[in-house]
């Protein structure tokens, strides 16, 4: 017992418990909602109660016991499952993934070094109730004479916390609480969780698997890369003796720096590529996301996943989750309709949301679906003449693109009745502001009637993006190579007036063109040959003029530190070989700012 | 960037309890115009010469740009701009005093940067009000001899700036 209890304050074991528990529960909810489509799936079942019985293991040899207790009550439930004493129906799954939740809860409070003690008895005796009669009633006693003991076993680990807390090195008391689990049970009646709670603990991965080959890769070109130093200790050496000179000594030096930078530039791909994971980590939320939520709002819907096994930067995968299930959401509330609706309209009484993700060039983009009611551009525009964010007039002349863009402007929710799951309008604003966040941008295309398509795009990564170096009034700005489409030369006589927006003239397309000068409070440009960037934002098209190309570059994004998060137009900074720091264009945030001023809203914050 | 604010906190510390028992304030005194103004030691990271800014567009114009401080992009703030003063060019005497105020780091151009000096905390008065100075920055007002220092209250400037909302760095 006493070396049992020194194991169990090893704050490195009890960590790897933490990784290995966080990494089983991780799959659990999406097998068991696949266990729900096919009751008899052994495999599934097998799986579920490995990891069950693994976590009630480690949990009961580290003294974690009301760990223990739920997961020894859910063990017996899948257990009875397994024997064929029961079939799963959903109120099993429901119950299970009830249980399954507060063990990801005590998990993540053991993960912060807090434990709350929490009333479990409904929770337990709920899943005792699920057992068949015979084994129903020894388990009964049993629970009792249990209970009896994880009450004095819980008094026991609140001492232990307090003794925990008392050491830590950080000085601060855990937190040691009593949380009440029939109290928020209660609260939310009917079985399913609500859906945004479980999503919204977003669990910031500390640990990641990367593969075995990636990390050979590393090592590789880290030993190229000592070869190249010693290279170029070599050559410096033999300069300096003078045994090599003039055109041999520059020609070898071109050489090593050559091989040098292109070591260098694997040496970062290979690096980011083990930052790389699968966006699987965020999709297989969903299922149960979209259960519980179909569920509560009374619809049917499938959901359909593809291309989870596509790769992406760790902290793009962390970052997306809030807006994806912002967007899923949406898809089930605004979008699909009810059944008899639906029925009504000709379509299947289950509707369908699709969420996709797919590596498009150096983006990945993230789509997703429903076969629902669609958007009525005509009901946006009405809204946003309303909302006075623009003019019966100019609206005539706005594609329905433009229009629809409207749903991401801040405050901006057309759903008519206020529930708790969307339409509070706070929303489609954050998605577009997270995505911004990441350099990426997100643009939506809807029938009325058919259902809407929301397209997110991504860079890969976030830490290296490639820029075009442009001059403009004497300053020198970086643009994002992803957004910039094309160059082109135009003449000053191509730029017209329309409604008091300027717009550019190149063959048979006109393009909203921005000065970019006049935007920072540049002197304004007077040639009268234009080079001109095209940049793309989503499906939409914006002409700069710019007064030099300078070249391409890679670059390391910098914030611009921590006051000035939020210069409009500005993405970030990077520095340039000579120690300066550049400026680096926020393509998004430039058309932000010349529709602003097009609809006369344009003001410089100050 | 962890260790980096650890120490000074650390040192913090240690330095006010002394000072707290020599009742003796370390002030890095500068000059803006003909005024004398002092930041307690403890805020100061460094100073530095005045470099390459990078003007950052639609900012207030006392934000004079960012610079590249040894990889890290910080903005400079013209405290003669932000003071209402007139403007007046860079010459060899002209620093940036870099601080962290409320987990930014930031830097502050001044004229001239003078010494590092210790006064009695008793001698600090509250402070009057003086000229175009707002009486909001200034924390107190130093007595050395015959010489007057204006003690500023960075935080109250940082959080009196809408544009410079400084939320903690996120590591």
């Amino acid at each position: 017992m006493t070396m049992n209890d020194e194991l169990a304050n090893d704050p490195t074991l009890i960590q790897e418990f933490v990784n290995e528990a966080q990494e089983g529960l991780q799959h659990l909810d999406e097998d068991l909602l696949s266990l729900e489509q096919a009751p008899d799936a052994m495999e599934m079942l097998d799986r579920i109660f490995r990891t069950v019985h693994t976590i009630k293991g480690t949990a009961g040899f580290l003294g974690f016991d009301q760990l223990v207790a739920v997961s020894h009550a859910a063990e017996d439930v899948l257990n009875s499952l397994r024997k064929g004493e029961s079939v799963a129906g959903s109120e099993h799954i429901d119950t299970l993934l009830a249980a399954f939740d507060r063990i990801r809860v005590m998990i993540n409070d053991i993960a912060h070094n807090a434990i709350v003690v929490y009333d479990l008895d409904e929770l337990v005796v709920r899943l005792r109730s699920l057992l068949p009669e015979t084994s129903g009633a020894e388990g009964g006693a049993q629970s009792a004479q249990e209970m009896l003991d994880a009450a004095v076993r819980a008094a026991n680990a609140r001492a232990a916390a307090e003794a925990l807390s008392a050491e830590s090195a950080s000085g601060e008391a855990a937190p040691v609480e009593t949380a009440s689990a029939t109290e928020e049970s209660s609260a939310v009646p009917a079985g399913p969780a609500p859906a945004g709670r479980v999503v919204a603990a977003t669990e910031r991965i500390t640990n990641m698997r990367v593969d075995v080959v990636k990390l050979d890769e590393l090592v590789n070109l880290v030993g190229e890369l000592v070869l190249q130093r010693n290279r170029l200790a070599e050559l410096n050496r033999q300069h300096v003796e003078g045994r090599l000179h003039g055109s041999d000594f520059d020609d070898a030096l071109g050489d090593a720096i050559a091989r040098l930078s292109f070591v260098a530039d694997e040496l970062q791909g290979a690096s980011l590529r083990t930052r790389m994971i699968p966006i699987d980590n965020v999709f297989r939320r969903f299922p149960r996301v979209v259960r519980d939520l179909a569920h509560s709002l009374g619809k049917q819907v499938k959901l359909v996943i593809r291309g989870a096994e596509t790769e992406l930067d760790k902290t793009m995968v962390e970052q997306i989750a809030d807006p994806l299930v912002h967007l899923v959401r949406n898809a089930l509330d605004h979008g699909v309709e009810l059944p008899a609706v639906r029925e009504a309209r000709g379509k299947p009484a289950e509707g369908t949301v699709t969420l996709e993700a797919l590596q498009k060039g150096d983006h990945i983009v993230v789509v997703i679906t429903d076969d629902g009611n669609g958007i009525d551009p005509e009901r946006i525009g009405k809204k946003a003449v309303e909302k006075g964010l623009v003019t019966a007039d100019r609206l005539r002349s706005m594609s329905t693109h433009e229009i629809m863009d409207f749903i991401f402007l801040p405050g901006f929710s057309t759903a008519e009745k206020v529930n708790n799951v969307s339409g509070r309008g706070v929303g489609m604003d954050v998605v577009r502001t997270n995505l911004k966040s990441l350099n990426g941008s997100v643009t939506v295309e809807s029938h009325l009637g058919l259902g809407s398509t929301f397209t997110l795009q991504l860079p890969l990564t976030l830490a290296v993006i490639p820029v075009l170096l442009v001059r403009i009034s004497q300053e020198t700005y970086a643009l994002p190579l992803h957004s910039v489409v094309e160059t082109v030369h135009a003449l000053r006589r191509d730029l017209h007036d329309v409604d008091g927006s300027e717009v550019l003239r190149i063959g048979q397309r006109v393009l909203p063109f921005c000065r970019l000068e006049r935007l920072f409070g540049l002197p304004d440009s007077t040639n009268d040959l234009m080079r001109v960037v095209i940049l793309g934002i989503g499906e939409q098209r914006i002409a700069l003029a710019v007064d030099q190309f300078l070249g391409q570059e890679q670059t390391v994004i910098k914030s611009l530190g921590s006051c000035l998060r939020r210069v409009p137009g500005i993405a970030g900074a990077t520095i340039s070989g000579d120690g300066r720091v550049r400026l680096i264009v926020d393509p998004a945030g430039l058309l932000g700012l010349v529709q602003n001023r097009h609809l006369g809203k344009f003001e410089v914050a100050v | 960037m962890n260790t980096a604010a650890n120490t000074p906190q650390s040192m913090q510390r240690v330095v006010l309890e002394a000072s707290a028992q020599t009742g003796l304030l370390q002030i890095v005194s500068f000059r803006i115009g003909a005024e004398e103004f002092g930041l307690e030691i403890l805020k100061v990271q460094e100073i530095i010469r005045v470099q390459d800014l990078t003007r950052v567009p639609n900012l207030p114009d006392f934000v004079e740009g960012v610079i590249n401080l040894r990889g890290k992009v910080i903005p400079v703030i013209g405290l003669r701009r932000w003071f209402g003063l007139d403007q007046q060019s860079y010459d060899k005497n002209t620093r940036i005093i870099v601080v962290e105020v409320s987990g930014s780091v930031l830097g502050f151009i001044v004229d001239s940067v003078s010494e590092v000096l210790r006064i009695p905390a008793d001698t600090v008065e509250p402070p009057p009000r003086i000229g175009k100075v707002e009486r909001d920055y200034i924390a107190g007002v130093g007595r050395l001899d015959d010489r007057l220092l204006l003690l500023l209250n960075l935080d109250r400037l940082m959080t009196s700036s809408e544009v410079l909302q400084c939320e903690p760095a996120e590591a």
